[in-house]
């Protein structure tokens, strides 16, 4: 045995396993490459800004982060007592109940992936507008689209080290580009007098109250991977420690990130003229908050690979939890199996053929990619995380009401209990205002198929707990566990009161 | 098979063999899934020698031997010193830290693998098996136990549960009769709990290291 480890000491083993564990910078930078900031400042704020009208993007970033902290006191909290606790739908099993964790476990897939076939609908027509503009190369959007699409499947086969080495130099790079436009932005505003109006919460209530749940949807969409930091949960240094503080940390950089950058491109063409210059420029409306030189230039290409790069972390994301319910039977079992290199090469093709399926569905029917693939499809997957965390914080109320198991107060009822009634309130208010936030009309299909698409799954996820439950009730015990269903299997756990 | 390689014998060293390329000594996983593998090849040694044991997801020591080879006693010294019985898994991730490396040294040791020029930028030696056929032997073993179930052949079917379980189930495939899956669940029942416990405790390890991006 190597010489590190043959002195035989009590504690050998703590020390050595203790040397392998992940602090917060780690556990942070997990979290923030899972965000892509330019994807959300230069795509989804500007496109948010142009398709909804609405002009209090940046107070509803605050007021989201203030809402999403609360709901982590209690989810935090759980996490230290399940394992799997990295999905939502181990919180809905252990809390609610097994059927409705399946419901969840369905509704997150279909979220997910929403979120990551949306990007190469902003990922297309950027390419093929930088191709035409330095290469003069005209090209349709959805072959820039499917070649992104074709590249993300192939990379997303190889070992995962090394895709999570690009993401990483590509966060620091766009972290930076971000912050820069964002105090030049901010450096000349409109009229030369800076303004704080859309940072007021009063201004959330400016378009009418009901349009609140339409901002929280677009500043919801930019929190997502927040809720990543669980997963790092067993490989954490000190996970009572470790990953709430990560998770607070992210929290806190990621409003600041989007609710200044979205204030700078505010401040910078005026609050009255905000909507016209983001549906004029798009994109380019962050670009240029410094100028049209080579900082602007290089934020356009750094869009790109951030797209690329949100496309490359969500499809991981995407074919880990398609792993993980193949490996429980919720999906077919073929899902849960790994190929050459302990790739799971069926998750992994799943998920890129469904990216294949909606640029080609997008592309024949000629619908616009922005605004229609990334920002239609993009804030679905935002709305379908909403449902997500609104049960989730009802299953954490449920699960500390059987036990308390040590939490206090706070963290076991007040907090998922002011979460759940505060989400709940943006889930209703979002779903009546729908077409508002599609930028569509109200009788639109768009309007009520897309959110109903989550009703859809919910209600198969219901029916196939049912099955399996009379079916194969050693599998349906196991719903919710994760990596750890195999060892369930073997030694059953004593009940714990999950149905 | 008779000969010179005609293999150690140790469930360690078969499974490293089945975990590399049996021309190019490269491994067929990524390095942590490899690590945990080999890890529960060094316990399932211990285990089949009855030094240790598996009780409610804790390691217990069990009759005071001393194995005929250095690694497995300095793995069973390092438990033996712990005051108190550690996770199953807290011993794979312990091991898996060196397990390749030193499962390695051991096969080389033995004959069984030779060093050949490093990776440039690499301290750490490649190894390549010395003989093909002896390098691809475990498989036929694993096979040999598949077709004739028998509970003297214990140790190959482990050997086949341990690598399915940390992700070789691909190689196996390559080898195996279609059926092996199916076959290698039934031939579990020769297993004796502890054992079982022990192969679900890697493909757990595996998959969360998978799942938390680690693998």
């Amino acid at each position: 045995m190597s010489k590190q480890t043959t002195a035989a000491r009590p504690g050998t083993v703590s020390r050595a396993l203790a040397k392998d564990r992940l602090g917060v910078p780690a556990v942070l930078s997990f979290v923030m490459a899972s965000v892509a900031p330019l994807t959300v400042a230069a795509g989804v704020i500007t496109t948010a800004y142009a398709t909804t009208g609405l002009t209090a993007i940046p107070a509803a970033f605050l007021v989201i982060m203030v809402i999403l902290a609360i709901f982590c006191s209690g989810y935090i909290a759980m996490t230290r007592h399940i394992t799997n606790s990295g999905a939502f739908y181990a919180f809905i099993s252990r809390g609610l109940g097994r059927p409705a964790g399946v419901a969840a476990a369905l509704v997150a897939l279909l979220a997910y992936t929403f979120l990551q076939v949306g990007l190469y609908g902003a990922f297309g027509p950027n390419a093929a507008s930088l191709a035409a503009a330095h290469l003069h190369l005209h090209t349709p959007w959805w072959a820039w689209a499917l070649g992104a699409c074709a590249l993300v499947a192939i990379l997303g086969l190889f070992r995962v080290d090394i895709t999570g080495r690009v993401l990483g130099v590509l966060l620091c790079a766009e972290m930076i580009v971000l912050l820069t436009e964002t105090a030049l932005g901010l450096a000349h505003p409109a009229g030369g007098h800076l303004s704080f109006a859309t940072l007021s919460p009063s201004a959330l209530g400016s378009a009418g109250f009901s349009t609140f749940g339409v901002l929280a949807v677009v500043a919801v969409l930019g929190f997502i991977g927040f809720e990543q930091a669980p997963v790092l949960a067993e490989e954490a240094k000190n996970a009572r420690r470790t990953v709430p503080l990560a998770t607070y940390l992210a929290l806190g950089v990621i409003a600041v990130l989007y609710a200044g950058a979205a204030w700078a491109m505010a401040a910078h063409s005026g609050t009255s003229h905000i909507v016209a210059a983001a549906a004029k420029q798009g994109p380019g409306l962050l670009f240029t908050l410094g100028g049209n030189g080579i900082l602007a230039q290089s934020a356009q290409w750094l869009f790109l690979t951030s797209l690329f790069a949100a496309a490359l972390s969500f499809h991981n994301c995407v074919w880990r939890y398609v792993y993980s319910l193949g490996r429980e039977h919720v999906l077919p079992a073929a899902f849960g199996r790994t190929g050459g290199n302990n790739i799971p090469k069926a998750a992994s093709a799943a998920q890129s053929a469904t990216g294949f399926a909606a640029i080609t569905w997008y592309a024949l029917t000629g619908q616009p990619p922005m605004t229609g693939l990334f920002f239609g499809l993009g804030t679905t997957g935002g709305y379908g995380v909403l449902l997500l965390l609104t049960v989730t914080a009802v299953a954490i109320a449920a699960f500390f009401a059987r036990d308390p198991r040590g939490e206090n107060i706070w963290r076991r009822l007040i907090a998922p209990a002011v979460a759940a009634v505060l989400l709940g309130g943006i889930v209703v208010l979002a779903t009546l205002h729908y077409a508002t936030l599609l930028g569509v009309s109200a009788g639109s299909t768009a309007a009520w198929a897309l959110p109903a698409s989550f009703g859809a799954a919910a209600l198969l996820g219901l029916g196939w707990a049912l099955i399996l439950k009379i079916r194969r009730p050693m599998l349906y015990h196991t719903i919710g566990l994760g990596a750890h269903a195999i060892t369930a299997q073997i030694t059953p756990a004593p009940s714990e009161g999950t149905r | 098979m008779s000969g010179p390689l005609s293999g150690t014998g140790r469930l360690g060293d078969d499974l490293y063999l089945v975990a590399h390329h049996e021309i190019t000594g490269k491994p067929h996983l990524p390095p942590r899934a490899l690590g945990l593998g080999l890890a529960a090849g060094l316990l399932g040694e211990l285990m089949l020698a009855r030094a240790i044991h598996l009780h409610g997801g804790l390691v217990m020591t069990g009759d005071r031997i001393q194995p005929d080879d250095h690694l497995t006693s300095t793995v069973l010294e390092v438990i033996h010193a712990e005051r108190e019985p550690l996770a199953i898994r807290d011993w794979l991730l312990f091991l898996a830290r060196t397990a390749d490396r030193d499962i390695g040294r051991r096969l080389a040791d033995a004959g069984y693998l030779a060093s050949a020029s490093g990776r440039w930028l690499s301290r750490s030696p490649r190894w390549v098996p010395v003989d093909p056929d002896s390098a691809f032997a475990p498989l036929v073993r694993v096979k040999a136990a598949l077709s004739t179930p028998d509970p003297a052949a214990a140790q190959h079917v482990l050997l086949g549960r341990l690598a399915a379980a940390c992700g070789l189930a691909h190689q196996l495939s390559l080898y195996l009769p279609s059926d092996a899956g199916r076959r290698l669940d039934q031939a579990a029942s020769y297993l004796n709990p502890g054992l079982r416990e022990l192969t679900a405790a890697t493909q757990a390890a595996v998959d969360s290291a998978l799942l938390a991006h680690r693998a």
